[in-house]
């Protein structure tokens, strides 16, 4: 148990460490990297909590499809050296700085409140990390959570994507006057 | 585990927000919107892991959907505003500015 909580730990320490690689640094392609490696550690994340079909989900859409498609645009719109014209005012980012610090304290402020206290106890539902278990895993329990309570939702999503689809080549085909 | 998965999704929640506030890169500001969107699903799946319920799961699928299908249209446009012009800085789409 020990060893599970030190690599938590490690993760999410680089996890933070990468998100703040893509916040300073300059060029896209390195962003993207960086996001890469963000979008790996969420999905070990998953993983080590058990939730596997949410890992597989992210690692197969978003650490395969999603990035392709940036370093796909990157690639296409051959940004060479402009690096040096993107930087924003410094009063800017001191104001943004400060306003995110005060964010982020007022948000760790009210998990460490929400963790300190138990729940109470109609807030538990019954899909606990034993139960899933007994259940057949994670996947088969997911499953059926979205094929029968979730189903009309399910397929709005899939005719939402498939218009998305549509639209973006329409939308990168086309030629504005 | 709970807490430090809780904690973690709120900096990378104000990270991308801090990537939205301060870049002028377009390409970098929708690397920023994937960051915020990638906090709020570890956010739902940590939750919906402590408190013993599959919709949170449930959700972040729908998130992820959502998420590739705003990344591609973000994209065209994207192209669409490199080629008419001629740079994906936001000051110079400035058109509608009145």
């Amino acid at each position: 148990m020990d060893s599970f909580n030190l690599l938590t730990g490690l993760i999410c320490g680089v996890t933070a460490v990468l998100a703040l690689l893509m916040l300073f640094s300059e060029q896209p392609l390195s962003c993207a990297l960086s996001l890469l490696g963000v979008l790996l550690g969420t999905a070990a994340l998953y993983g080590l909590m058990g939730e596997h079909f949410i890992a597989t989900v992210q690692l197969v859409v978003y650490a395969g499809a999603i990035m392709v498609l940036f370093i796909f645009s990157i690639m296409l719109l051959n940004l060479k050296h402009q690096a040096d014209h993107y930087n924003s005012g410094k009063i800017r980012l001191v104001v943004a700085g400060v306003l995110g610090m005060a964010v982020f304290i007022l948000l760790t402020a009210a998990l460490m409140g929400y963790f300190s206290s138990t729940p109470q106890e109609g807030i538990r539902g019954q899909f606990g990390r034993g139960e899933i278990q007994q259940l057949g895993g994670n996947s088969l329990v997911l499953s059926h959570a979205l094929f029968t309570q979730h189903y009309i939702s399910f397929e709005m999503i899939s005719l939402a994507l498939l218009v998305a689809l549509v639209g973006a080549v329409v939308l990168a085909k086309r030629k504005f006057d | 585990m709970d807490l430090k998965v809780q904690v973690l999704a709120a900096f990378l929640f104000v990270v991308g927000l801090l990537i939205i506030l301060t870049k002028k890169n377009t390409i970098i500001l929708l690397m920023g919107i994937e960051l915020l969107l990638n906090a709020a699903n570890l956010s739902l799946v940590g939750f919906s892991n402590y408190l013993g319920h599959i919709d949170g799961q449930v959700q972040v699928i729908f998130t992820i959907t959502i998420a590739a299908a705003e990344s591609a249209i973000g994209l065209s446009i994207l192209v669409n505003l490199y080629r008419n012009f001629g740079s994906i800085k936001t000051d110079k789409a400035v058109t509608l500015k009145g």
